[in-house]
């Protein structure tokens, strides 16, 4: 994926510069399609325009005082047909033949264009990743893949529609004037108080529409507040009760809508008038012209549905709008596509941690500045060694770093953080060494859910680099990083069909149901109606259940890095202290950094990290920082806060 | 939110309740709002006015008028059209009042089905749709009634319309009417045939829209953790097939609109030519050019837009309100009622033989075999970690889940057996999330209660230790507002409400887990000291050891015994007590913190 977001291959075209290169983009891209519209739209257009005044000829051929003589027109009781009756079928299969092509071309030019750019926007966002929800918020992102996107894909049609009805009614004018110019005034004169009648209706409907939808807020959310008491309703039999009173606003209701019908039914007779009265207004002046002799019957037919085509101008201009709908919602897609993608490198961890270790241990051993007690943690790792079983990761199928104590090894190097300009995280060093748990802690908004993020790569640092194993994380393949880091996180985004696929995610079966087990979400997943295979939609999770698949997803995947964001604040004690164990005993192979909100889980961890506004305030093992009554004081505070 | 998850549908009964109910509103709103349906087909017949009267009066005002030099006859039969149109406005008008008069019931109707349907679903399901799932089914309803005004608004203006035109071209010049008819009639049957196809392209279309939105939103939302993952790929090939399904739907429905098109053609423009060929022969019948005039405007002006209107409206919204009924339909079908009728039982005593209860058929049981004896006046406590299967217990004897295999009996008689009447006055059952709804704080406490007096009341609320609250929230005649709650208050009343009501057995499902240590155990202690039989699912500690029995689940087994039994019996009871403190604070230096809230 990475790969075909960065390397801006055939598939992926560069972005152009401004709202109409997206437009004209677009336009080339949807194929043969766009042309076809404009061709048949126009053709058809301009047909439109033609056939009432073909019509009327016809008409005065027909019926007018020349066909009235005796033989005109017949041999042997036969009718032939006149030259303007074959003019008008022509033109009436033209215009339907045009028509027919022109919906078509409409439709597929239209679905083929929101689809490609669709597409591109889709791969671009999950290239761009997380960080671009720093920039727009989801509800927007949303709106701007979809909405916009389709606004874009149908802007070649938009515009060529725009013509398209352009054509007959402006030209509908000037064929008005050219027949008689006394009609085209009276159609003007009309026109202009159409549309004075039009603009007041506008005002009515808002007032009406707000006291429907008010009314109609209130039911839904009474059957919200109804349904959070489903079990309530459903152990005391109270159903019918509780349909009532979430129905009681429905007669405000019902007055309301009524009303809106009212504005409505006002509105409707004076649009349904308006033409109607500017045709009769068009016939009559005709008539008088044609009772002076000035005008033919057909004529008069001709200007009367020129009269009816003309009044659609203002429908025709209504259409120039999607133009401009379409430009800023094209801006608004290309700001999407402009955010930058992070490129990945091609390198690959090396087999054990030792390779990359000889590159930067010279480094380590000399800098006391940057190293997390770098001794410390080694005693605690041989302390515990001893008594600890074998680990759980060569069961999951996962490369294990048994042998290899130094796999997995976490640096930051000077790393600088700005979100919105302001640094979040302001020149952090530190060093896990390989198959340690370090716990980073602080009161909310210092930095460490951006530190997590930043120790995995879900965000780049603007100043200072992260490196696993000796490798800097820009220079590892898409793979070769997601393969070896694993996260979990307080709030899971779960994305496959099953639960299993959630857990798995492209992983074997077998590593998923190992990782479920490690996670204490074996029992449960196993309890839900189709066990692994049920629907992520049909299995309601509490949130404590959700983190459990979320942390089974972080152990399946992280073969050297676990990153756990938070990522048991929900469980319950027993269940946390079950994880807690396949953390220190199962997976203790592999590097863990753990976002700690309670003392206990700093407590197990082999070092802590102390943040406070984005710099590192105080590191060293629970223990020793527990003295400093300022970093207990950031656990009393978290505890203040969840209560 | 703790959830109860899908309960396997009794076996039997099909994937919504009662399917055909919401078919029926469209039809009984027809029906049942036959005096509407009456007034707006007279007012049809007043808007049909300048169908009737527009080529009539063209042709008159040609023959007679203008082409007859007297252009003031004319300008007077172009007036009496211009009439013709105002009556036909006023029409519409009332018309439209009238079709309101049909819809808004409809609306109603519809709303009627919609919550009662996800209401009852909910309690028997125990799923609930969240809060968008709730928007989309009113979105759903305002679709459908819209959808349904503008099918009968243009199905009867077609009507009305073919039926003017018909009149009109019968008194002006009836020749010529199979001329009209005819092709009219082959646009119909090519339209008629071409609507189902029609019909099941759009239905397409609109869900493969909804799906690809739900697929965008997901990748967005998603993005933090598809890229964790590395699943960029997938992610974007699974998006992908969705993008991919909606434009080949939209190629499709495009495919079927230009064949409708040619169908409107047909209709439309054929009348307008065969009566221009047919135009020679008619004048030497004795047709006027004002006449051949006024039915080339019947065509153009009444029946090619009243066709339009048809083929617009039946084949775009007709298919609207069809998808959006069969949504409303799917989710907010009402499940099929599961008491039986039988009356009060004569005790409080509870025996659970041999039961056995799972989620679905592929799942491991949660309940397993469980036989349990809790004779009436006991105080039991149920203790286990979260997700083993507690509430479920609850359930099961309050007679909201029916097991699989086994008996649940309260006094006695099976719980199934009970009437809902029964059920209500046997047991009462609060769980960990207290509904308070919006009323008074009587009505409130009042919900399972027959009528509580004041004493009643005062009475309840002391014991309870809500007394405090009732003063805060102004006494118990002001109007609750929910949402300004705590959910420690909200438990507060939902336990007096409890305590109020007259069942003897009572299940508090973690029902004071928002409450202080000092404040639950006050509530339990009412409890029982209330008489009758007491289930608590522990969510601290202290709640076992106030019990007098404990039942401690771990996922495989159930045993019960007394504090002290349990302690010598149970290695997860001992593990437990060990790690909970029972002050509900942490213990820093324990490798497990201490007893939090489960969920929040």
């Amino acid at each position: 994926m990475a790969a075909s977001a960065t390397s801006a291959g055939p598939a992926t075209p560069a972005v152009p510069p401004g709202a109409d290169g997206l437009l004209f983009q677009v336009l080339r891209r949807s194929g043969h399609w766009p042309a076809v519209y404009a061709v048949t739209a126009l053709a058809g257009a301009v047909v439109e325009l033609l056939l009432p005044a073909a019509l009327g000829e016809a008409v005065d051929d027909l019926v007018g005082p020349a066909a009235l003589l005796p033989d005109a027109g017949t041999a042997a009781g036969l009718t032939i047909p006149s030259g303007a009756l074959l003019h008008c079928l022509l033109l009436v299969t033209v215009l339907v033949a045009c028509d027919a092509v022109a919906v078509f071309a409409a439709g597929a030019g239209g679905a083929q264009a929101a689809r490609l750019l669709r597409l591109r926007v889709v791969r671009h966002l999950l290239g761009a990743g997380p960080a671009v929800t720093r920039r727009f918020s989801p509800g927007d992102l949303v709106t701007r893949a979809g909405a916009n996107t389709d606004e874009v894909g149908t802007a070649p049609e938009s515009i060529i529609t725009a013509v398209a009805l352009l054509v007959p009614a402006a030209g509908s004018l000037v064929a008005l004037a050219l027949i008689d110019i006394w009609p085209a005034l009276a159609f003007a004169a009309g026109l202009a108080l159409v549309a004075l009648v039009l603009r007041a209706f506008l005002h009515g409907t808002t007032a009406a529409a707000g006291g429907y939808q008010q009314a109609q807020s209130d039911i839904a959310a009474r059957l919200i507040d109804a349904l959070s008491g489903a079990r309530t309703i459903a152990a005391a039999g109270t159903e019918e009760r509780e349909v009532h009173r979430v129905l009681a606003p429905l007669a405000r209701l019902r007055t309301h809508g009524m009303a809106l019908w009212r504005v409505n039914a006002r509105a409707g007779v004076q649009a349904a008038l308006a033409v109607p009265l500017l045709e009769i207004a068009v016939i009559g002046v005709s008539g008088v012209r044609l009772a002076a002799g000035e005008m033919s019957t057909g004529e008069l037919f001709a200007a009367a549905r020129y009269a009816v085509l003309g009044a659609g101008i203002g429908a025709a201009l209504g259409q120039l709008n999607r133009l401009g709908r379409a430009r800023s919602a094209a801006r608004r897609v290309r700001e999407v596509l402009g955010h930058p993608v992070p490129a990945y490198g091609e390198a690959h961890l090396p087999a054990t941690g030792d390779a990359g270790r000889r590159g930067t241990a010279g480094r380590d051993a000399g800098d006391h500045r940057n190293g997390v007690g770098k001794d410390a943690a080694h005693r605690n790792l041989a302390g515990r060694d001893v008594d600890d079983p074998r680990p759980l990761s060569s069961g999951l199928g996962l490369p294990t770093g048994a042998g290899h104590a130094e796999r997995g090894r976490l640096e930051l190097r000077d790393v600088t953080v700005r979100v919105d300009g302001r640094p979040a995280l302001r020149g952090v060093s530190l060093t896990v060494p390989g198959g340690a748990a370090l716990a980073v802690v602080g009161r909310s908004g210092s930095g460490k859910s951006l530190l997590a993020a930043v120790a995995g790569r879900l965000v780049d640092p603007d100043e200072g680099e992260v490196l696993l194993d000796g490798m800097p994380l820009p220079r590892l393949a898409h793979d070769a990083l997601r393969e070896a880091v694993g996260y979990a996180f307080e709030r899971p985004v779960l994305f496959g069909a099953t639960i299993g696929e959630a857990i798995a995610v492209g992983r074997p079966d077998g590593a998923a149901r190992a990782a479920a087990r490690a996670a204490a979400a074996d029992p449960f997943v196993r309890r839900l109606p189709r066990s692994y295979d049920t629907l992520v939609d049909d299995a309601p999770m509490s949130g404590g259940e959700r983190q459990r698949i979320g942390l089974a997803r972080a152990f399946a995947h992280g073969g050297r890095l676990l990153i756990l964001d938070d990522a048991t604040s929900s469980l319950d004690t027993v269940t946390e202290y079950q994880v807690a164990r396949a953390l220190t005993e199962e997976l203790r192979d592999r590097t863990r950094l753990i976002v700690a909100h309670r003392a206990a889980t700093a407590a197990r961890a082999d070092l802590v990290v102390w943040l406070e506004e984005g710099q590192v305030k105080g590191r060293g093992t629970h223990q020793a920082l527990w003295r400093d009554p300022g970093y207990r004081a950031v656990f009393t505070v978290a505890a203040a806060e969840r209560e | 939110m703790k959830a109860l998850r899908v309960r396997r549908r009794p076996p039997g009964h099909g994937e919504s309740g009662t399917p055909s109910r919401v078919w029926e509103v469209p039809r009984r709103a027809l029906r049942e709002r036959r005096g509407h349906l009456v007034r707006l087909l007279c007012w049809s017949f007043a808007e049909a006015a300048p169908s009737f009267a527009a080529g009539q009066a063209i042709a008159h005002a040609l023959d007679d008028g203008f082409a007859a030099g007297r252009p003031l006859t004319g300008l007077g039969w172009l007036g009496v059209l211009a009439a013709a149109w105002l009556v036909g406005a006023l029409g519409a008008r009332q018309g439209l009042l009238a079709l309101a008069g049909i819809v808004e019931p409809f609306r109603d109707e519809l709303l009627r089905h919609v919550v009662d349907g996800t209401l009852h679903r909910a309690a028997a399901l125990g799923t609930r749709p969240d809060n968008a799932a709730v928007a989309r089914l009113t979105r759903q309803v305002e679709l459908a009634r819209d959808a349904f005004g503008s099918v009968i608004a243009v199905v009867r203006s077609f009507l009305f319309s073919v039926t003017g035109v018909v009149f009109g071209v019968l008194t002006l010049m009836g020749a010529v009417l199979p001329l009209v008819l005819l092709p009219l009639a082959a646009g119909l049957a090519l339209f008629a045939i071409s609507l189902p196809a029609m019909a099941r392209a759009q239905r397409t279309l609109i869900l493969a829209e909804e799906r690809t939105a739900a697929s965008l939103a997901g990748v967005v939302d998603g993005l933090r953790d598809v890229t964790a993952c590395g699943a960029e790929e997938r992610v974007a090939a699974a998006a992908g097939l969705d993008v991919e399904r909606q434009a080949r739907a939209a190629r499709a429905l495009a495919r079927l609109t230009a064949v409708r098109t040619v169908a409107l053609a047909i209709g439309g423009w054929l009348p307008i030519l065969l009566v221009l060929v047919a135009a020679p022969a008619l004048v030497r019948q004795g047709a006027t050019a004002g006449m051949i005039l006024g039915t080339l405007t019947y065509v153009a002006q009444s029946l090619t837009p009243a066709l339009g209107g048809l083929v617009q409206g039946a084949g775009v919204n007709g298919v609207r309100l069809m998808t959006a009924l069969q949504r409303i339909s799917a989710t907010s079908a009402r499940p099929p009622a599961t008491t039986g009728d039988a009356g009060p039982p004569p005790g409080s005593a509870l025996r659970l033989r041999g039961v056995r209860f799972a989620y679905g058929p592929g799942a491991d049981p949660v309940v397993g075999d469980l036989d349990l004896a809790v004779p009436d006046g006991d105080h039991l406590a149920v203790v286990g970690p979260s997700g083993i299967g507690k509430s479920t217990v609850a359930a099961l004897v309050a007679g909201v889940l029916r097991p699989d295999a086994g008996q649940v009996l309260i006094g006695g008689v099976p719980v199934g057996e009970l009437g809902p009447a029964a059920l209500r006055r046997a047991r009462v059952l609060i769980p960990q999330e207290a509904y308070v709804f919006r009323g008074t704080l009587r009505d409130n406490l009042a919900y399972l209660a027959d009528d509580p007096s004041q004493a009643d009341l005062d009475r309840a609320a002391e014991a309870v230790g809500m007394v405090e609250l009732a003063g805060r929230l102004g006494g118990y005649d002001d109007e609750v507002d929910p949402g300004e709650l705590s959910s420690g208050e909200r438990q507060l009343i939902a336990l007096t409400r409890a305590y109020l009501s007259p069942a003897r057995l009572v299940l508090l499902d973690e029902a004071t887990c928002h409450l202080d240590p000092a404040a639950e155990a006050r509530a339990e202690e009412a409890f029982a000291a209330r008489g009758g039989t007491l289930i608590v699912i522990a969510h601290r500690l202290t709640s076992a050891l106030r019990a007098r029995r404990v039942l401690v689940m771990d996922g495989n087994r159930a045993q019960v015994g007394t504090h002290e039994e349990m302690l010598a019996a149970s290695g997860l009871y001992r593990d437990l007590t060990g790690h909970w403190d029972g002050t509900g604070h942490a213990q820093v230096r324990t490798p497990v913190a201490g007893l939090r809230h489960t969920s929040r």
